[in-house]
């Protein structure tokens, strides 16, 4: 078993997260930024990759090319395959009119891509894994892909008059990820074939830079043996030095055994040859690094886990308190409501046996009853019915959460897989005589599954 | 006729209680993600009661139920006479939950709610005083 040291990569999700990421990233390994972000705002990408990637801070960054987003997908609420891209458009205003157009930044990103991703858009349907048909196409696509993430921000700067001389400071990113799309069910062996030729042929480009690929398959793929066995013996073929795997909708929490089983397995074959990542991974994926996993990616508040199709039309979510010894997210009164079991009466009771980071510190002082300020509420707008968490209180939330993933990575780097079980079991016993007895349970699963 | 909405039960919950002294009251109260069906203030012998209306789902109402343990002295679920014979009553009574059956004719209570433990005077309070006319909460 190769064990390594587990690394955090911060996905950046929106310009909103900026002050986390410039405040926090010394703490982590790297930080992660869709092509669409860079296509929206691609002044303000470059200005922050120069801040905390260039020459000074040198904080390792990785580019998603987000090619996925041109792929089909199956819809949520029918479970049909859904060919329309209706999920990079958006309604906007023209001329007095709302019409369904594409999303601004991926028009912008697929024009500067070129085909087939500007004709899929031109055409109004998804790409296919036919549109690859020939080795031109595909040979083209993976070199356009590569020049993308290797020059897109540099060029913004380089393009602007006032900018132009700062050019070079532009970092290049870590690696150079190979385009990648969701292997949808009704013609997986299709798409599967495709993205690993995708991934070889930009291997073999040349570029000079490690090339990674991204394994984005549905989440019950995890129970698909076939599968499993063919990513093992064929990933390391393409020539990648890394993959990041990306099982849509896979939630640790609340994944069965076997599932989790499954990920640790394909994380050891595949460790053997190329470095493995998860593209989205809890604590219970950090614990993978004494396996093989080198690391994993998440958002600053959310995206432990994600589907491919991103969720529209709901209100914003609360960002839930981070409890660090069930290493999850929970609401602020199913913990309030523990308390008494566990004999936490005063703030010191609580810094011992909750969290005792700068933010719980800040906010807890005087009483337990301050813990309320994580989940703080209030009427958004004049006109909301319901309420929602302030602002504040969710930037507390992610702020803990934060200094917790680093405490976390680093005690993880130091312990061996026995302290790591360890934790585990103790931490379910103590929790189980409370209300969050069948979340503590779930520890035990994992730590079953890391045994 | 069973019920068919959980609204349905609101009124004739609402009245039984407000017989027993919860002459305050407040529906669809939001408790952080949660909203409290119906939450009432006796000023005469100054204590709080929560219900959860529940059609079936008793397992879920448990669970809001305990939440709601932290917000006021009692704490209730209320399901239409037709669903409370699957309830494990002793589940209920330990966890020190009531059960409220309602039916046509008016509503019963089938398990008396212990004065919870865990309730907090920091959420139990601005809601007595919103409810005694101190304000909606709305700042």
């Amino acid at each position: 078993m190769a064990e390594v040291d587990a690394q955090i990569i911060l996905r950046m999700g929106s310009h909103s997260e900026k002050e986390y990421v410039e405040k926090l990233i010394h703490l982590f390994d790297g930080v992660s930024i869709g092509a669409n972000l860079v296509e929206a705002t691609p002044g303000a990408t470059a200005s922050l990759l120069v801040k905390i990637s260039g020459k000074k801070k040198q904080i390792p960054f990785y580019f998603d090319p987000m090619t996925y987003a041109y792929g089909s997908y199956i819809d949520p609420q029918t479970g049909k395959v859904r060919n329309d891209l209706d999920w990079i458009k958006s309604d906007q205003k023209k001329k007095g009119q709302t019409v369904r157009d594409f999303k601004r930044s991926y028009r912008k990103l697929a024009d500067t891509l070129g085909p087939p991703f500007d004709t899929a858009l031109s055409r109004k349907s998804a790409i296919t894994p036919e549109d690859f048909a020939t080795p031109d196409v595909l040979r083209k696509a993976c070199q356009s892909i590569a020049n993308y993430q290797l020059a897109r921000l540099r060029d913004e700067f380089a393009n602007d008059p006032e900018y132009a001389e700062f050019a070079d400071l532009v970092p290049a990113p870590q690696v150079v990820f190979a385009p990648y799309f969701y292997i949808e069910p009704s013609q997986d062996d299709d798409w599967l074939n495709l993205t690993l030729r995708m991934a070889a042929e930009t291997a073999h480009l040349g570029l000079g830079s490690p090339t990674h690929m991204v394994l984005c398959a549905p989440d019950h793929y995890l129970a698909n043996g076939k599968f499993l066995r063919a990513l093992a013996s064929e990933i390391p073929k393409t020539g990648v030095e890394g993959v990041w795997l990306w099982f849509s909708r896979f939630d640790e929490y609340t994944a069965e055994a076997g599932e989790l089983k499954a990920l640790r397995r394909l994380v050891e074959d595949l460790s053997k040859s190329v470095k493995v990542f998860n593209m989205h991974g809890s604590f219970f994926s950090l614990a993978l690094s004494k396996f093989g996993l080198s690391g994993i990616s998440h958002g600053v508040g959310y995206g432990e886990q994600k589907d491919v199709v991103p969720v529209i039309g709901q209100s914003t979510p609360t960002v839930r308190y981070y409890l660090p010894t069930l290493r999850r997210r929970l609401s602020v009164p199913e913990i309030e409501l523990c308390f008494r079991r566990l004999g936490i009466k005063s703030p010191k009771d609580f810094y011992t046996s909750i969290c005792d980071c700068a933010i719980c510190k800040g906010v807890i002082t005087k009483d337990l009853a301050q813990f309320a300020e994580f989940g703080e509420r209030h009427f958004s707008t004049p006109r909301s019915k319901r309420l929602a968490q302030t602002p504040a209180a969710a930037k507390r939330c992610r702020f803990h959460f934060l200094l917790n993933r680093n405490l976390e990575r680093s005690w993880v780097r130091q312990a061996d897989i026995n302290d790591i079980l360890e934790r585990l079991r103790s931490a379910a016993e103590r929790w189980k005589l409370t209300t969050l007895s069948s979340q503590a349970q779930r520890l035990l699963i994992w730590e079953s599954v890391l045994r | 006729m069973p019920y068919l909405r959980e609204q349905e039960l609101l009124s004739p919950v609402a009245n039984y209680t407000k017989r027993k002294g919860y002459t305050l009251q407040a529906f669809e109260l939001p408790f952080y993600d949660y909203r409290i069906d119906l939450y009432g203030f006796s000023t005469k012998a100054s204590k709080t009661v929560a219900v959860e209306l529940k059609l079936r789902k008793w397992k879920r109402a448990v669970e809001q139920a305990r939440i709601y343990q932290l917000c006021s002295d009692f704490v209730y679920i209320a399901l239409p006479t037709s669903a409370v014979t699957q309830i494990d009553e002793e589940a209920l009574r330990k966890s020190g939950i009531g059960l409220i059956a309602v039916c046509k004719n008016g509503c019963r209570t089938l398990v008396e709610a212990k004065r919870s433990i865990e309730v907090r005077e920091h959420y139990r309070g601005p809601y007595i005083s919103m409810l005694s006319g101190g304000g909606n909460g709305r700042g």
